[in-house]
């Protein structure tokens, strides 16, 4: 495999490579889409004459983009997304040609799939027979062939991302109830949307925390006070005495890990701490491609994300300066205990059947065991 | 004809076969187990699937009969006996049928052999550098799992004597040896070492399908103190170990019998007892003496001794850990939270 063509430094990985780095794109959706943008065009101009070179294109796209930016999640997930697509429809394209697929039934194989299953595997009437990999006289054959089906498959997999506020949202009024008080914060358009279709025909009221540094809060109460929904703006400090009153708190997430924690806005973890303490339901709402295969067990400090310190504390404190540490984290890590429900665009799940829905019904569906570490 | 098998079953010894196989200091009761059951396949001569099944359910009946505790053994028989029982065959001869099946309960017995070396590997990841690490009695997986990581990261261990087997000594000489910085405490000063602890490894004789655990006694101690101080709680489990009982308390094991937490019945009914009034408690032995069980000593000279064969003998070898106390169960199939086992179980024996 020495002449495995690695993909030509694709002028759009670098840049969007140096985008995340310099954090000129953050956020979860966004960064999701660049990345799929960007997958799209290497795809369409890779040449491979079979599945483990295009597979190790993208692989190799994959890994220099998260190794630019490690703390968007998103990243990664796309790229493990259309690694799964890539393969299915390679399967399936291929199924017919190919007779290695001989059933063999061993006890780990029990173990690990179950019963076998009783329906003898249909062969698909469709051959596309004329899908040949190596093809030494044709070696652009297998890519032709291969890569409209796989500009389908992303473009699946853009229109999800594209839908995914409205399909969290769809059923927001099974969770919000009239006359209800949810708390939020920080500004996550998927919470917005889930509010503001909530508040079709129906009266609730929001307290919304500005949520310091980034004061993100502000412009989410501005936002759902133009909407009609009754808006309150209360500083950080006062979430806790607030929860007394507060029916549900309502956050946004950056992602979800596969234990059912996840990394969420700074001040979450006061809000769900605040939460646990009275007893008041805490739910979350995000698209799916927020899931990450991977674990976070060690949540030190160190190990956050830090925003700008002048956010916190700014020059014109000059004499005040060099006598403090100054740190502003992005994110805070919520522990899956301090969850009630997560609202995805693929159903709601307590925390603990993230792992089990998620690891392996979703994500086997969604992204497959071999590439959790890209 | 038909008759024959049952015939010829008993001949072929299993619990011989059982202990022979168990001298391999790597291969674990259910591994045993399916290899037993292999061998009495290859020794019988069933003609049909019908006759082949009750052999093997028949083998395993006398496998649970050898051993006190057959929790372990039980979970390697019933995944075998499933496993032929769904095996698709449509081979016309039933002796080829039977070398397959034979081969593939070898086969998976020595595959399975690498599963620790994987669960280790897992495991890797959770262990961050300068770990204080506290551990159960003996388990061959967790010795593992801590060998691998001394060479890549500092882990301190701290291990429990494990009585009455008192295990833990075995594992704190195997870490020495290997140049891991370990010390064995007592069972009783667990709740005194947990603030020291960053994480509670254990291996498992067992997972039972509620996610709980089944491990040597004392494990559900250590997981309600180390909820209690807030630390993570993992167990290591190979996924031939997965179980399919589902005990609701402790004394819903297999292995619980009358035996264990009896009262023996006590010569004397006072309380307070020394060797001067010997004399009373000879005086009281008499009207008690129809009660009498084999436990309690009627030397009526010598003051009440308690021995600790006697406290081994009307004790429990394993307990029952409930899974809201396990944080993580890491597997040959992944690393699952409690929950994730059930699913591979209803996988295999649901449907």
């Amino acid at each position: 495999m020495a002449e495995v063509r690695i993909a030509p430094q694709h002028r759009s990985v670098e840049i969007l490579a140096s985008k995340l780095r310099r954090r000129s794109i953050v956020g979860s959706r966004a960064t999701a889409l660049e990345t799929l943008l960007v997958l799209r065009q290497v795809i369409s101009k890779a040449r491979f004459s079979n599945i483990n070179q295009l597979v190790e294109i993208i692989r190799s796209v994959g890994r220099r983009l998260v190794e630019a930016q490690p703390k968007e999640h998103s990243v990664g997930n796309t790229v493990r997304k259309v690694l799964h697509h890539i393969r299915e429809e390679y399967q399936t394209a291929t199924r017919g040609t190919s007779t290695t697929t001989q059933t063999s039934f061993s006890i780990s194989k029990f173990v690990l799939q179950g019963q076998p299953k009783r329906q003898a595997t249909v062969p698909k009437t469709e051959i596309r027979g004329t899908l040949r990999e190596n093809d030494s006289d044709d070696p652009d054959s297998f890519a032709r062939g291969l890569k409209p089906v796989l500009m389908e498959a992303i473009q699946d997999v853009l229109d999800e991302l594209e839908t995914v506020y409205d399909n969290v949202a769809k059923n927001a009024k099974d969770h919000i109830h009239p006359d209800e008080i949810i708390l939020t914060l920080g500004m996550s358009r998927t919470v917005e949307t889930f509010l503001k279709t909530a508040a079709h025909g129906r009266n609730y009221t929001v307290i919304v925390a500005e949520t310091a540094p980034s004061y993100s809060g502000r412009e989410m109460a501005k936002s759902l006070s133009l909407a009609g929904i009754s808006t309150f703006l209360v500083p950080d400090s006062s979430i806790y005495g607030l929860m007394s009153r507060v029916n549900k708190v309502i956050l946004g997430a950056h992602v979800i890990l596969a234990n059912g924690g996840m990394f969420a806005i700074t001040g979450s973890l006061v809000a769900a701490t605040a939460a646990r303490a009275h007893s008041t339901p805490v739910v979350v709402c995000a698209g799916q491609f927020k899931l990450t295969p991977l674990w976070n067990l060690y949540h030190e400090y160190g190990a956050h994300d830090f925003g700008n310190p002048s956010d916190v504390l700014g020059f014109e404190e000059a004499d005040l300066v060099d006598k403090v540490d100054v740190v502003n984290p992005y994110y805070d890590y919520v522990h899956p205990d301090l969850i009630d429900a997560f609202i995805t665009n693929d159903g709601d799940h307590p925390p603990s059947s993230i792992y089990r829905h998620v690891f392996n019904r979703l994500l086997k569906e969604t992204y497959d065991d071999e590439d959790n570490e890209l | 004809m038909i008759d024959r098998p049952s015939m010829d079953t008993p001949r072929f010894d299993i619990s011989a076969a059982l202990q022979r196989i168990l001298q391999d200091e790597q291969i674990s009761p259910p591994l045993a187990a399916i290899l037993a059951l292999t061998e009495l396949i290859e020794n019988s001569d069933a003609g049909t699937m019908f006759e082949l099944v009750k052999a093997l359910n028949d083998g395993t009946q006398v496998l649970k009969t050898t051993t006190s505790n057959p929790i372990s053994l039980n979970a390697g028989c019933e995944l075998f006996t499933a496993f032929v029982t769904l095996f698709p065959h449509d081979s016309a001869n039933f002796n080829d049928l039977k070398k397959e099946l034979i081969r593939q309960g070898q086969q998976y017995a020595a595959d399975a052999l690498t599963y620790r070396r994987k669960i280790a590997q897992l495991a890797l990841g959770f262990i961050k550098d300068g770990s204080v690490i506290l551990t159960h009695s003996y388990s061959r997986v967790v010795m593992q799992t801590l060998l691998l990581a001394h060479q890549h990261k500092r882990i301190s261990v701290f291990v429990t004597e494990a009585r009455p087997r008192g295990l833990g000594i075995k594992t704190a000489e195997g870490l020495s040896a290997a140049g891991v910085p370990s010390t064995v405490i007592l069972d009783s000063a667990v709740a005194y070492v947990m603030d020291k602890v960053d994480f509670v490894l254990v291996g498992s004789e067992a997972v039972v399908e509620s996610g709980g655990l089944v491990n040597a006694v004392g494990s559900n101690q250590i997981a309600i103190i180390a909820r209690a101080a807030n630390k993570p709680f993992y167990a290591l489990a190979e996924s031939y170990k997965f179980h399919r009982l589902f005990p609701l308390s402790q004394y819903d094991l297999p292995s619980h019998n009358s035996k264990i937490l009896s009262f023996p019945s006590l010569s004397r009914p006072e309380p307070s007892v020394s060797s001067s009034n010997a004399t009373i408690k000879s005086a009281n032995f008499s009207a008690t003496e129809t009660t009498h069980s084999g436990h309690a000593r009627p030397d009526s000279d010598s003051p009440l001794r308690i021995t600790q064969e006697q406290i081994s003998q009307n004790n429990p070898d394993v307990d029952y850990t409930r899974p809201d106390l396990i944080s993580l169960v890491f597997s040959d199939v992944g690393s699952l939270t409690p929950e994730g086992v059930s699913q591979y179980l209803v996988g295999m024996f649901a449907g």
